[in-house]
């Protein structure tokens, strides 16, 4: 599991590769957590080389996303595989988390 | 020999304590209980500290001088490690939420049922022993791996021990924890006018605190499933108990059914959770539709829609965790639904409850070979006779 982030136009783009289960969600969410706490900005989680991610990943997003709407920043994630998208439909988070097909679609999404 | 638990009844009714000694006499006997009575909840209290070293508590409600409600707030105060279970009149569902919210580990309902009550003692103290355990290992400060077979322990406790005996149907299902990880649960409950309860879930963390919301969860979802007949009305009041308070943002994913025995029909409410498998009994298989509610804990006021079927003699139902479709072989590649599928295409109606879910965990762990279990799997097969 890997985390990086940029900036693209009024969002921070986090990038999560790899699995995110059991083992290491704790890991991933403080990863998430330390790069987006200097900003105070809307938060966009690319998951396009994410190839896994189990229920405790599920929780993490749900911690970072309770975190970004205690500051009122946006949040939206972009970019699932089908088995990831899969997951998100049957848990019913496609319901709680806004969800984009791209990046860029996210971006413009959130500078609206 | 160990010494026998000292179980504290506290009921108004004067005759239920010759009732309770008479029916309970084996145990008794056997060495394995003892039992202290008191008549309303001034007395248990005095009961508890003159006694100083009673287990487990079994409160009726409704009693003068001090109710069994009171009582359960003052019990932590004199210990905080005895377990209590209520007795309340059946459909009681407002006192019996109001008795869980206080602590309550369990309940059992008027007439009092001594089989099931029984079974009910033997499974509250067994929870008892590992929690005194968890907080002995807490103290210690062990290690992780330790803290995870605690958990692993108050996971097995709260499964169902047997499973109902009817000849119109069977039922049977089966958990096998990963390693690490201890979150799925499954319960059968009995309802009213002989219809079942079915629930599977899968509780989204490992380790202590969550064994212990999936302890509330199948104890609110027990409470609740005997007041409401519909299954997605049972997920929405689970749902909002579980949300009050949850900062910790866990949330459980659930499957929770009710089967009518004596018209087929099969009910059914997805919070979450993957659709059930249907297996007609000419072999037709065809995974059931998908209710789209979201999972348990996470948000407040949900609404939860519900899908009703009906099952066939021959017919069976396979309810499983994600445990049972992501399993993982050497080459990294998951079992998934069609692997579900496969095992069931072209069986026919001799397919007993039992044998689907032993089929099921035979063919995972076949498929999985060599490969490392990364989560609990879970299996709950209902199967119609007649």
């Amino acid at each position: 599991m890997d985390v990086t982030s940029q900036r693209t136009g009024g969002a921070l783009i986090v990038s999560v590769e790899g699995r995110v289960d059991g083992a290491n969600a704790r890991k991933f969410q403080k990863a998430v957590e330390s790069v987006i706490e200097d900003d105070d900005g809307a938060v966009i989680l690319d998951m396009e080389h994410l190839s896994y991610i189990s229920s405790a990943g599920l929780r993490s997003i749900l911690l970072i996303a309770k975190g970004l709407q205690k500051r009122n920043s946006q949040f939206a994630v972009c970019s699932l595989q089908d088995a990831i998208g899969e997951v998100f439909r049957i848990v019913g988070f496609d319901k709680i988390v806004t969800i984009h097909s791209s990046q860029g679609e996210a971006v413009s999404a959130m500078g609206s | 020999m160990n010494k026998p638990y000292k179980i504290l009844v506290v009921d108004d009714e004067p005759d239920l304590e010759p009732l309770m000694l008479q029916r309970m006499r084996r145990h008794i006997r056997a060495g394995r209980y003892s039992f202290v009575f008191a008549r309303n909840g001034l007395e248990a209290l005095d009961r508890l500290n003159e006694e100083g070293n009673i287990d487990m508590v079994l409160s009726d409600i409704n009693m003068p001088q001090m109710d069994g409600l009171t009582l359960l707030e003052q019990i932590p105060k004199v210990d905080p490690n005895i377990r209590s279970v209520i007795i309340s009149a059946y459909g009681d569902m407002k006192n019996i939420r109001t008795a869980m919210n206080r602590g309550a580990f369990d309940f059992v309902t008027k007439p009092v049922d001594f089989k099931d009550l029984q079974i009910t003692i033997e499974r509250t103290l067994a929870h008892m022993m590992e929690w005194r355990e968890a907080l002995s290992y807490r103290d210690k400060l062990v290690s992780i791996q330790n803290e995870l077979e605690v958990a692993s322990r108050i996971q097995q406790s709260i499964l169902p021990s047997e499973f109902p005996d009817d000849l119109r149907y069977q039922v049977y299902g089966n958990m096998e924890p990963a390693r690490d990880v201890g979150g799925d649960f499954f319960d059968i409950m009995l309802l009213d006018e002989g219809q079942i309860g079915l629930a599977i879930a899968d509780v989204s963390d490992k380790g202590v605190p969550a064994a212990l919301f999936m302890m509330s969860c199948r104890t609110l979802l027990k409470g609740v499933a005997i007041g409401l007949t519909d299954p997605g009305a049972v997920l929405g009041e689970v749902n909002d108990l579980l949300h009050e308070d949850n900062e910790t943002m866990l949330f459980v994913t659930v499957l929770y059914a009710v089967y009518n025995p004596a018209t087929g029909e099969f009910t059914y409410a997805s919070g979450g959770h993957d659709a059930p498998l249907l297996i007609r009994s000419d072999g037709t298989v065809s995974l059931l539709p998908l209710t789209d509610g979201i999972a348990l804990g996470v948000a407040p006021e949900l609404e939860y829609k519900q899908h009703k079927i009906e099952l066939s003699p021959g017919d069976t139902v396979v309810l499983y965790t994600d445990g049972v479709t992501e399993a993982q072989n050497t080459d990294g590649s998951a079992f998934q639904v069609d692997g579900l599928h496969q095992i069931f295409a072209g069986s026919s109606s001799y397919l007993k409850a039992r044998e689907g879910t032993d089929l099921v965990f035979e063919k995972v762990r076949e498929f999985m070979g060599e490969a490392s279990q990364f989560d609990d799997i879970t299996c709950l097969t209902l199967h119609r006779d007649t």
